[in-house]
């Protein structure tokens, strides 16, 4: 009787863990879309105040925050300077690709980041300026998207795992 | 005097300039004779013509095997993509960060080297926004010359802690900036030979060409009581110079346009001294240019220092007192550090 006790607390424990898992991991993708956000005002600020050539904007950025979306500029950076066959849209297009799956990001969020690369570095400042405040918006709308389905499913996932674990306890009893 | 040991000059163009290169043409220059390498003082790029070194001994061609020719067969052909490559390397990927440069027409690399574009313009209201469809690069090498001014110093000191205002007059490739770059160290760090305190000097870099700063700092040795405006405008950076760093002479390259020669009167007038470089094959080319002539009239300039390139780059011609009109120094003499 003890065994079963103790069993069927651990699968409770278990799949309510992994419901746990899952509604975080709801909260980290709105979270994440307003950190690239924040990033892209720094590169913003970088481009049209100081012309700082990308290789040293993303330096700096991702010097400056430590998260999961920095590896992202990290990468970027590196295959700017290592590199030199590689241009810009194509360094940070390889970068957001090496890195996505690290994230919470979804693909439709990968999307707006590839094509934000696209005239990255190839026009003037207006140019430049231009592409990040669209990226920005879109990002924005992502956010709120990604903060509409966090509340929904965040709960769900939390019941769902406990409410799994004491269903299979029960079938397994 | 203090010397520097000058950079290794291959590794140097390998460094600053070839690197810049898209990979296959930085194979064929890279299997040149290191000597010849070392010696260049321009690289061509033309779409669809022949990859073009000039040294002083005129130009040439590079062949398939790295080999200097003057025939136009076998050469290296630089493809059109190759050249707009190089450009985007040059600018760092970020075309935004050198626009305005590019729309004076050329763009300065880090160790003060010069690459003038050709291309197609775009316009907005009369002015050049941009230049698309690059047709040629002219990368021009800077070369340090520490001690190059060694024997003309005593013309320009006037004691022991004051110098005469210098006008350096040369055509292109005749080392203007490179003489310059040495007169500033020399005058910043002061020497011994001549019993000469080193003063405070302001740089005025319109074109980072003088110190080549990189990142605000210089690259080049342009001494150590010397500070540098970098990529500023002659004209405001000269006045910027005189109201926040107090120099005792300000040092600038290439005046000519309009609006130096007010700029340089200011400077004057406030007892600071001016050294500068002018375009020009002699004294009296220079007369047929109105700014420069205001100032030879107004007798701004107390010393003329007059290149060529007769016997190479850095060929002195004469050196004249701006007063008296009288030479002080007649005959070629080669400079050389």
């Amino acid at each position: 009787m003890l065994l079963k006790i103790i069993g069927s607390i651990l699968i409770i424990s278990a799949s309510g863990f992994i419901g746990f898992l899952y509604s975080k991991d709801c909260s980290a993708r709105p979270q994440q879309l307003r950190e690239i956000q924040s990033m892209l005002q720094m590169l913003e600020n970088e481009i049209s105040f100081l012309s700082t050539p990308l290789s040293e904007a993303f330096e700096r950025i991702y010097k400056s925050s430590n998260n999961s979306i920095s590896a992202i500029f990290k990468s970027a950076h590196e295959y700017l300077i290592d590199n030199l066959n590689y241009n810009a849209s194509e360094a940070w297009a390889l970068a957001v690709r090496d890195n996505i799956k690290k994230t919470s990001l979804k693909e439709e969020d990968e999307e707006i980041l590839v094509s934000f690369g696209k005239i990255l570095g190839s026009s003037d400042v207006e140019g430049q300026i231009g592409n990040i405040r669209l990226t920005v918006n879109q990002l924005k709308m992502q956010e709120h998207k990604a903060e509409e389905i966090r509340k929904k499913n965040e709960n769900m996932y939390r019941t769902l795992g406990v409410l799994g674990g004491i269903a299979i306890v029960i079938l397994l009893l | 005097m203090t010397e520097d040991k000058p950079r290794d000059k291959k590794s140097t163009l390998e460094k600053e300039i070839l690197r810049y290169f898209p990979q296959t043409i930085r194979d064929v220059l890279l299997k040149a004779d290191p000597a010849v390498l070392s010696d260049i003082e321009e690289i061509r790029l033309r779409a669809g013509k022949p990859v073009t070194l000039l040294n002083s001994d005129g130009d040439w061609f590079v062949n398939k095997e790295g080999k200097l020719t003057c025939r136009k067969e076998n050469a290296y052909i630089a493809d059109p993509m190759e050249i707009t490559r190089t450009l985007e390397l040059m600018s760092e990927k970020s075309v935004y960060a050198y626009q305005d440069e590019v729309r004076n027409g050329f763009i300065t690399l880090r160790g003060g080297h010069r690459v003038g574009i050709a291309g197609r313009v775009v316009l907005e209201n009369g002015m050049v926004k941009n230049i698309k469809d690059i047709s040629g690069l002219n990368i021009r090498i800077s070369r340090e010359v520490p001690g190059c001014s060694g024997d003309i110093i005593r013309y320009i000191i006037r004691n022991s802690s004051d110098i005469y205002n210098t006008l350096i007059i040369s055509p292109p490739q005749c080392g203007k900036t490179t003489l310059l770059r040495d007169i500033a160290r020399i005058i910043s760090d002061g020497t011994d030979r001549y019993n000469f305190k080193g003063v405070k000097v302001g740089v005025v870099d319109e074109r980072s060409e003088i110190a080549a700063c990189f990142k605000g700092v210089p690259q080049n040795n342009v001494g150590i009581r010397t500070d540098v405006l970098d990529g500023c405008p002659k004209t405001v950076g000269m006045d910027m110079m005189l109201r926040s760093m107090s120099p005792r002479v300000i040092i600038t390259d290439e005046i000519g346009n309009q609006g130096d020669r007010d700029a340089i009167l200011r400077v004057v007038n406030a007892g600071v001294k001016i050294i500068a470089t002018a375009h020009g094959y002699g004294i009296s080319d220079l007369k047929t240019r109105r700014e420069v002539l205001n100032l030879m009239e107004d007798k701004i300039f107390e010393r003329y220092i007059v290149l060529s390139n007769a016997k190479g780059p850095g060929t002195l011609e004469e050196v004249v007192d701006g007063l008296t009109m009288r030479q002080l120094v007649a005959g070629r003499q080669r400079l050389t550090g």
